[in-house]
């Protein structure tokens, strides 16, 4: 099958599927093509191209299963591994590999799995797992994936608090690149959970001055300078913190907070005056980001430390009247999420043959959650729960079609044995009067005849009726009294008879050899028609013997998979409500720091305007 | 309201600052990271060992369920197409220089059987070396006639309908018939080839 079909090793072709650069790299390998030696194999490939990974895992595990892939073996089994990481299952896709890798196929590809394996572990925070793939990584990775897997390592470290560890990692990175940019970053991050805020400065200061040549290192700019700005009005420096802060871009997802913390750092330098300028814009932006919360409160505190207690408390009054109404909406979207149907409709609208790892839920169902969820999109967390649920969804949807399936087969194989039960007694019967062994005589007995009949060369005895008839009466002609005169008419009847009878005997003698070939022929053809059919009998004894045999199989088999199904799907259920809940918790919970937010701004805008309104009235008192 | 706030507001922007920096192991969204990363360090740990339990629950859910899928596809397949009647006709492509594949219609013995229309996605999947299983069936033993015919689009993107055609002996067990569009380089046109598998 496939002459010279460039199908290259199985392992290859997965790892082709994770990204153009690994595509590139696997085109270029330039081992021997492999010869799709079976049509299941070709199947599984069908499929597998196709990144329909769940039928592909079936039919590769069901090809296994009757042993119809002896020619693809090795790769079957690798392409297993690929394909169940490609489908999410990546814990047997490491048995898999763990089994095969460290033999059976070349040391670069063994290290780009590991890598890959390590990168899915990470993002579905099997931090250990992920740590110990990178470690099994013998060889240099090609340049991209080697900066990638120093990030994912220092991140690891990172994550598990031991940033000494992640600083000794990237503190030797020297590249340009955007991943020396990000490791540097992430560098500076772990040296200010440190308090090492002097060192983290130098790296965040020379990020945050970098000209960028696109989105994503404008992004990481912005992110620098925000977190140098923070970091430094933390450390009491708040006139060196307006710098970094000033460089974020004034349109951008951090600007708010850049503009909130600017204003901060005036007010620290008790300049509120200057502080208002930014804080003011920040009025005009976006109710739900905190840092547009938390101005609608700087605002007066600015205006009451310049006197403007009046226009203080009015604007005490407005950010407790808008606070209210964030929370109210707050509160309904938290009773949405809680009533279930929320998570139902993110994979509603999405077609479930393509679980997988690769799935990802861009863009949120509209409403009001996702204006208070989008940034959840971003998280490994939020991404990899949806994914399983989405996984799940497909899962309980599958068993449900294999239920209704099984009942019906069920129904199919009880229709079968009735009508198998209804056959029987006539087939037997006919069986009964079929009497082959009687046949099987007859045709022994003919041989037996022809044999004698060829040996006494008894021409006579392969005469046709007519032929036999027309003999018989030349011969009764013969025995006429009447022809045993002796007169001239008589003598000439009988030169006729003898004549006639000549003829006959002639033309009987010439045609033997021809019939007696005719009839052992038709014997022969007759001998192996009976063979056949002795064959076809024994055939339908043994089916008759099996038949109930294989339903009895057959049944068991039904009738055990429907409450494995049924089992199954009960867990599957099970799971997806434990999974919903988990997703709710995480929504909800973001949610609910966003309303504590709102709370504690509100209590603090009740706080300063009771004072307002004491020291007016104090004030008031006084005049009086 | 005293400047306690204004170190309240920093910690918890630095806090958004630093949690920004620990997604980051790749790009993502800035602002959408900016958010997630309000819930604190302690509740992460204990929220991604949620998530862990609750994966490995998945895992072996999907196990089970490859599991059982492959159970019900072979008792499909034994109870829809026992061994000694089942037929199945697989479709394969090598090269596909030349056709570009619409569909393939099937005959057996004179009757129309399969008719399938083939994606682009599915195509493609050919043409890269899988092989699609168009029709199964149930056949007597003793001989039978295929006639498959293949539309698409031949050289110079022309509209190209061929036929091929083979009589094929089911014997005992089952039989397994490729339909394999090969390219002839030298006539610069595809060829449709019938082979039998035991």
């Amino acid at each position: 099958m496939h002459p010279g079909r460039s199908l290259l090793r199985c392992l290859c072709l997965w790892l082709a599927l994770q990204g153009p650069t690994q595509a590139v790299q696997a085109a270029d390998d330039g081992r021997d093509p492999i010869v799709v030696q079976d049509p299941h194999y070709g199947e599984v490939l069908f499929y597998f191209y196709q990144e329909d990974y769940f039928p592909a895992i079936v039919r590769l595990l069901a090809a296994k299963e009757q042993q119809q892939l002896d020619a693809h073996a090795d790769e079957g089994e690798l392409l297993l591994g690929g394909m169940y990481l490609s489908y999410g299952h990546h814990l047997e896709a490491a048995e898999i590999f763990e089994r095969l890798l460290a033999n059976n196929v070349a040391p670069d590809i063994r290290d780009r799995t590991w890598f890959f394996l390590a990168k899915i572990w990470y993002q579905r925070g099997y931090l250990d797992k992920s740590q110990q793939a990178l470690s099994y990584i013998e060889r240099e990775l090609p340049k991209n994936l080697q900066r990638e897997a120093l990030m994912l390592e220092s991140q690891i470290l990172i994550d598990a608090g031991d940033y000494d560890a992640a600083i000794a990692k990237l503190q030797n990175w020297k590249g340009k690149t955007e991943w020396a940019r990000y490791a540097k970053f992430n560098l500076g991050v772990a040296l200010v959970r440190l308090g090492r805020v002097e060192e983290a400065a130098r790296l965040l200061d020379d990020l945050g001055n970098l000209d960028p040549y696109n989105d994503e290192l404008t992004s990481l700019r912005d992110k620098a300078n925000l977190a140098l700005g923070y970091a430094l009005l933390q450390d009491g420096q708040a006139r060196a913190a307006k710098a970094p802060l000033q460089r974020v871009r004034l349109e951008g997802p951090f600007s708010n907070k850049a503009l909130l913390g600017v204003g901060w750092a005036d007010a620290e330098m008790d300049n509120y005056q200057r502080a208002l300028v930014p804080w003011m814009e920040l009025r005009s932006r976006n109710l739900l980001d905190s840092a547009v919360q938390e101005s609608m409160l700087a605002i007066p505190y600015a205006m009451a430390k310049l006197d403007s207690i009046s226009q203080a408390a009015d604007h005490y009054l407005n950010a407790i009247e808008a606070f209210y109404e964030e929370t109210n909406r707050l509160d309904r979207t938290i009773q949405h999420i809680e009533s279930g149907q929320f998570f139902d409709d993110f994979v509603e609208d999405d077609p479930l043959d393509s679980a997988g790892w690769y799935w990802r839920l861009e863009e949120l169902p509209e409403g009001l959650e996702g204006r208070y969820l989008f940034h959840l999109l971003a998280t490994h967390e939020f991404q990899e729960g949806l994914k399983n649920y989405r996984d799940l969804s497909y899962l309980y949807r599958n068993l449900d079609e294999w239920q209704m399936n099984v009942n019906v087969y069920g129904n199919m194989l009880e229709t079968r044995k009735e009508a198998y039960a209804l056959r029987l007694p006539r087939v037997q019967d006919s069986l009964a009067r079929a009497d082959l062994d009687g046949m099987v005589s007859r045709k022994l007995e003919f041989d037996s005849t022809l044999n004698n009949i060829e040996e006494s060369h008894d021409w006579l005895a392969l005469a046709t009726r007519s032929e036999f008839e027309m003999w018989g009466e030349i011969t009764g002609l013969e025995s006429t009294p009447a022809l045993r005169a002796d007169i001239p008419e008589a003598d000439e009847v009988r030169d006729k008879i003898r004549l006639l009878k000549g003829v006959l005997q002639w033309n009987l003698e010439r045609d033997f050899g021809d019939r007696l070939w005719r009839i052992r022929r038709n014997l022969r053809q007759s001998g192996e028609a009976l063979v056949a059919t002795q064959r076809s009998r024994r055939q339908i004894d043994e089916t008759m013997r099996l038949e109930p045999l294989r339903f009895d199989e057959l049944s068991n088999r039904v009738y055990g998979l429907a409450p494995r199904i049924e089992g199954t799907k009960v867990r599957v259920e099970d799971a997806l409500s434990k999974q919903r809940a988990f997703l709710q918790s995480i929504a909800v919970g973001e949610l609910q720091a966003q309303k504590q937010r709102l709370d504690i701004y509100t209590v603090q805008a009740r706080f300063a305007l009771a004072a307002i309104y004491d020291i007016a009235a104090t004030v008031g008192d006084a005049s009086e | 309201m005293t400047k306690t706030l204004i170190s309240l507001a920093a910690m918890a922007m630095l806090a958004i600052s630093i949690s920004v920096a620990a997604q980051d192991v790749a790009p993502l969204n800035a602002d959408a990271a900016m958010a997630a990363a309000m819930s604190a360090q302690a509740s992460e740990s204990e929220s991604r060992d949620q998530f862990r339990s609750l994966d490995q629950d998945v895992q072996t859910l999907k196990k089970e369920v490859l599991d059982l899928n492959r159970d019900l596809f072979l008792l499909e397949e034994e109870l829809l197409f026992p061994a000694n009647s089942q037929v199945a006709f697989f479709i394969s492509m090598d090269v596909g220089e030349y056709f570009e594949l619409d569909s393939v219609n099937i005959k057996i013995d004179g009757k129309e059987v399969a008719n399938y229309l083939y994606t682009a996605r599915e195509a493609d999947a050919l043409i890269r070396g899988g092989v699609h299983r168009v029709h199964m069936a149930n056949l007597k033993t003793g001989d039978h006639e295929l006639i498959a015919i293949f539309t698409g689009k031949g050289p110079h993107v022309r509209d190209y309908r061929r036929g091929a055609t083979i009589t094929f002996d089911k014997g005992i067990g089952a039989k397994y018939l490729e339909l394999e569009i090969t390219d002839r380089v030298k006539k610069q046109q595809p060829e449709f080839v019938i082979k039998e598998w035991e």
